[in-house]
């Protein structure tokens, strides 16, 4: 077992930032050719008119959680070396909810206005500015919000290690509800067009 | 429009899941995106008034270091832009546009597009990431700080559709 490659010193932090352009380029590519560049498709799903979002996002989040914990299983990847997003339970609630509504009044998220702006989209730019003084708004009120900030850590905690099962049985449950998900909103799309 | 010209969405998001395990397998984190501009953000005020910047604690963690724009998530977010421009590019549907919906004047559009972003930058912060950093790869590796995000997000955005009917239909 010698990944994350880089975690394990394959190459360094030079080699990383490459590694990053390429990632990201990648990232890039399948946003805006899945159309999550254009915010009449990103913003569609809250009108039930265009379901590419949730589409393009769960079979993302599927794949790549299958294969990470294959990868685990096998023993091919050191999970232990992976930074797990870490859980601050009421900022990430709140956060992600003033995040909604920015996402619905702003027409893109942070990835999908870079998407935007790089399919020829000047009211893309105008969020990123946006996003860049929203920010510093942020930092500049942050002594305020850094109780608030700070609070209900669960640091690594995962959906598996909470509910106390497999995680297999979590990526179960996620494919069926996804199916059933995919399923009636395919119906419903063949329905109203 | 472009209607039919996209991938299957589908077929993006094997393809974004698939580049989302390699980062995982390669790098031992998974992508993002806010935080790039949470470090724009730093260095311009910092350019801007050097000592108002090293006075936002928020801020310190960016710029404590040497040279804060060669970050990982800054150059991802550049080979981001490159990777959607050539999408665009190779599928000839690149247009110089001011996207808007089609009742929305262009002062309009300029203050949802401006004011939708700063939400986004400051919740962001708040949620210590994004779709792309919480949602996504946090939801990937079925942490709690994923779900949370990603459930919350929807729920405020079938709300606020349905409080703002006319914005985007």
């Amino acid at each position: 077992m010698n990944s994350p490659l880089y975690e394990y010193g394959l190459f360094g932090e030079g080699a990383s930032l490459i590694v990053a352009l390429v990632a990201g380029f990648f990232f890039g590519l399948f946003l805006e050719r899945g159309g999550l560049g254009n915010p009449h498709k990103l913003t569609g799903v809250f009108y039930l008119k265009d379901f590419t979002v949730p589409k393009v996002m769960f079979t993302a989040m599927l794949v790549a959680s299958s294969g990470l914990y294959l990868l685990g299983d096998l023993k091919l990847l050191d999970m232990t070396r992976l930074w797990i997003v870490p859980t601050f339970f009421w900022p990430q609630m709140v956060g992600g909810f003033l995040f909604g509504l920015g996402y619905l009044v702003a027409g893109y998220c942070p990835g999908t206005a870079v998407a935007g702006l790089g399919s020829g989209r000047i009211d893309a730019l105008v969020t990123i500015f946006g996003m860049i003084a929203g920010s510093l708004l942020f930092a500049v009120v942050y002594p305020a919000l850094e109780h608030f900030y700070m609070s209900s850590g669960l640091g690594t905690a995962t959906l598996p290690s909470v509910l106390g099962v497999n995680h297999w049985v979590v990526i179960a449950f996620v494919v069926l509800m996804a199916g059933m998900m995919f399923y009636s909103m395919e119906r419903f799309e063949r329905k109203t067009h | 429009m472009e209607k039919n010209s996209f991938w299957s969405p589908y077929v993006s998001g094997i393809g974004l899941g698939l580049t989302l395990l390699a980062t995982f397998y390669v790098m031992g984190k998974g992508l993002g995106a806010s935080s790039a501009f949470s470090i724009v953000s730093a260095v311009a005020t910092q350019k801007i008034d050097p000592e108002y910047a090293g006075g936002l604690e928020y801020f310190s963690r960016y710029l404590t270091g040497g040279s804060p724009l060669k970050d990982w998530m800054v150059f991802e977010i550049l080979g981001l832009f490159v990777g959607a421009l050539t999408g665009a590019l190779i599928s000839r549907s690149f247009r110089l546009k001011f996207d808007k919906p089609s009742h929305m004047t262009v002062g309009g559009r300029l203050f949802t597009a401006l004011t939708g972003g700063i939400l986004l930058g400051f919740a962001g912060r708040l949620a210590r990431g994004c779709t792309s950093g919480v949602a996504l790869t946090g939801g990937a590796q079925l942490a709690i700080a994923g779900w949370v995000f990603v459930i919350a997000m929807f729920v405020s955005g079938f709300i606020f559709a349905a409080v703002f009917r006319r914005m985007w239909s």
